[in-house]
């Protein structure tokens, strides 16, 4: 496989609170191949969504881009404006956590999907009707010629976060953004979808980004993720061996926080403190005050996200903690 | 007939809470829609049950009815052995209290939460002046939030203080139960293990009875004894949780458990998938309600709807299945997925 189909550098978005900004994306980096899925995880208000958002060029608008470059198969984007839009439009689609607030309520979903291919790649009425139950079918919606004319509200949450997915894919995307779009279904309907995704992902070659909370649906999903915290990447590498063998001292806590159905009972060992006020970060690295690693440089030097060395693993590992090599086994 | 559940607690051991063959409709149009059907279980003294299922399977209107916010069309809540009134007396009401999911909306904005906890007190009649002050400082190390917190309002809380706030101020009336809707769902990652854990705390500690209500699974399996999963309405397997899920006896119990997606280890490579959708109360299956999605399906299940019943050789264990008697890893071959396929593997 050649380059990366999508590139991110060094993205930086800030949010006004009042009359105060605060950096929300701090100099986010990395880049995404056709057929990969690259998972960025971390709690509300790390900035996952905003990273996202920034490569959409769908920043809302107490959001600003402050810098970084957005490149779609080594050509730069434009990353704000009417013309950010209209580079995206047929390359880059994106799906939702709430698929209702994605979805039209009194026009029927066959009119919505088919609207895109109309409108976006100019295809005639009878051809984008074609096409819209041909993708209603590809996302595993039943009966799809007679579902073209079902309203949002006939049909289940798992059933439009498919059609939001039908959708995404009606301009024939290189690129899939995902931001949780399964946290609102049930653990059941979640893995139907999960399912989905990867199928698409497979068959059409997709490079997909998928944001979530949820490290166990990374997991499933992700093949190299990041783990984000108060705007900053913090560890980057293979997903597995990263949950494995964490090397930041955050994903370590998180991992340890998170109950998983086989644990032993009585395992829960939550991470002490709350998330900081991105107004006020503490200075040097934004997790020293919870860090039971941290020491007084900690709270000076603010590590950057730097290649480390980890025992036994095969694949490059990045870590933004001066004291990475002392991080526990999860 | 009614499915008392056998406790894990000795006989002797009176029930704090028992539900009796609760029976709840809504109307929809000119149908009514039956949202529970028959549910029956008890809860002893410090004794903690998980009702777990789909959304929509009815878990959380049994927990309006056990508080009180919901009327049955048929069917009792006792509680210590006394069938309680529709409309509940006081003490009645301090015996049951609700744990809503988000803190964020429970919480009034504008009391403090000394002011929130100290009306508590007095309004039934349980602390006044000196001694109500005293009890709320209690109260706020019962779970964990220090002594100056009494002063401040639910804004300068973040959503997991303000869960153990919610909680302080369920416990401030001595409840014998506490109902918990979801309590961690609306948490950050991080603060859900600390909420779990002072559940754990306070049933350990104080011997309260709790039901909590969850779609997550892998926190019922921590916090409480014994599971319920329900399923259209019903109740379709019952048991001690950690053998409920080591050894599911209903295909629903099973299929549920594999679509956890888990953090510690990776995805298995072949595994089973619920296909479908729950379908609606509305239109209710033949038979077992379940069997259009279930791979264990035989042509009876279309036509009996099997009853839950106890599983021969497990103790204390029921389930609503024709087949709950089978072992299911040795009877059943299940479709499966395709295993994940990355470029580098």
């Amino acid at each position: 496989m050649s380059g990366p189909l999508l590139e991110i550098r060094d993205l930086s978005v800030s949010v006004a609170r009042g009359d105060a900004r605060f950096a929300a994306v701090d100099a986010v980096s990395f880049s995404v191949r056709a057929g990969d899925a690259f998972g960025i995880v971390g709690e509300s208000g790390s900035g996952k969504s905003l990273t996202l958002r920034a490569i959409m060029a769908l920043l809302p608008s107490a959001a600003r881009l402050e810098g970084g470059e957005v490149l779609l198969e080594g050509r730069v984007l434009s990353v704000t404006g009417r013309r950010a839009r209209v580079e995206r439009r047929a390359r880059v689609a994106m799906v939702f956590q709430d698929p209702l607030s994605a979805l039209n309520p009194v026009r029927t979903i066959g009119q919505q999907v088919a609207e895109v291919p109309r409108r976006v790649l100019g295809r005639s009425r009878a051809e984008s009707r074609r096409r819209t139950i041909e993708l209603l079918g590809l996302v595993g919606i039943p009966d799809p010629v007679r579902r073209y004319d079902a309203y949002p509200h006939q049909l289940s949450g798992g059933m439009r976060q498919r059609v939001a997915i039908a959708m995404a894919l009606a301009t024939e995307p290189a690129i899939l953004l995902c931001d949780e779009p399964t946290t609102a279904l049930d653990v059941t309907v979640q893995a139907q979808v999960l399912d989905l995704i990867d199928k698409l992902r497979v068959e059409l070659e997709l490079a997909v980004v998928f944001v979530s909370h949820d490290l166990g649906v990374v997991r499933e999903l992700c093949e190299n993720v990041a783990v984000m915290y108060a705007g900053r990447f913090v560890e980057v590498g293979p997903t597995s061996e990263l949950l494995r063998t964490p090397r930041h001292p955050y994903t370590l806590g998180l991992l340890r926080a998170v109950v998983d159905l086989d644990d032993p009972i009585g395992f829960l060992r939550p991470i002490g403190g709350t998330l900081p006020d991105p107004l006020h970060l503490p200075a040097g690295c934004a997790f020293h005050p919870r860090c039971p690693l941290a020491s007084p440089e900690c709270a000076v030097i603010v590590p950057p996200l730097v290649r480390v060395d980890v025992p036994h693993a095969t694949l490059p590992r990045e870590s933004a903690c001066l004291h990475y090599e002392l991080v526990e086994a999860p | 007939m009614t499915h008392s559940l056998e406790s894990t607690h000795p006989i002797d051991t009176p029930s704090v809470l028992q539900v009796r063959s609760l029976n709840v409709s809504f109307p929809v149009g000119r149908r009514r829609l039956v949202a529970v059907e028959d549910v029956s279980f008890e809860l002893a003294q410090g004794e903690s049950l998980g009702l777990v299922g789909e959304s929509g399977c009815g878990k959380t209107t049994v927990a309006r009815c056990v508080v009180g916010l919901q009327r049955p069309d048929a069917g009792e809540v006792s509680i210590d052995g006394a069938v309680v009134a529709l409309a509940r007396s006081r003490a009645e009401r301090r015996a049951v209290q609700l744990v809503f999911q988000d803190p964020f909306s429970s919480l009034n904005p504008r009391m403090s939460i000394g002011a929130m906890l100290n009306e508590l007190l007095v309004s039934h009649d349980l602390a006044h002046g000196a001694r109500a002050e005293q009890r709320c400082r209690e109260l706020l190390s019962l779970v964990g939030l220090p002594a100056d917190a009494l002063a401040r309002y639910p804004g300068s809380f973040s959503g997991g203080q303000r869960q153990r706030i919610a909680i302080a101020r369920a416990l401030a009336v001595e409840p014998r139960v506490i109902v918990a809707d979801e309590p961690v769902s609306a948490l950050d990652v991080s603060v859900q293990a600390t909420i779990l854990e002072l559940f754990a705390d306070l049933r350990d500690r104080l011997g309260i009875s709790l039901v909590m209500i969850s779609h997550n699974l892998a926190a019922v399996r921590h916090v409480c004894d014994r599971v319920a999963v329900m399923y259209l309405g019903k109740l379709v397997e019952v048991g001690v949780t950690s053998d409920v899920f080591s050894d599911p006896r209903h295909p629903y119990t099973r299929t549920l458990l594999n679509a956890v997606p888990h953090v510690r280890r990776d995805p298995p490579p072949h595994r089973v998938r619920l296909e479908g959708e729950p379908p609606s109360p509305l239109s209710r299956p033949t038979g077992c309600s379940f069997h259009p999605r279930c791979p264990r399906a035989e042509a009876r299940c279309t036509l009996e709807e099997p009853e839950l019943l106890d599983v021969d050789d497990l103790r204390g264990r029921e389930a609503a299945c024709h087949f709950r008697d089978e072992p299911m890893a040795a009877t059943l071959t299940l479709p499966t997925t395709e295993p994940r396929r990355f470029n580098g593997s």
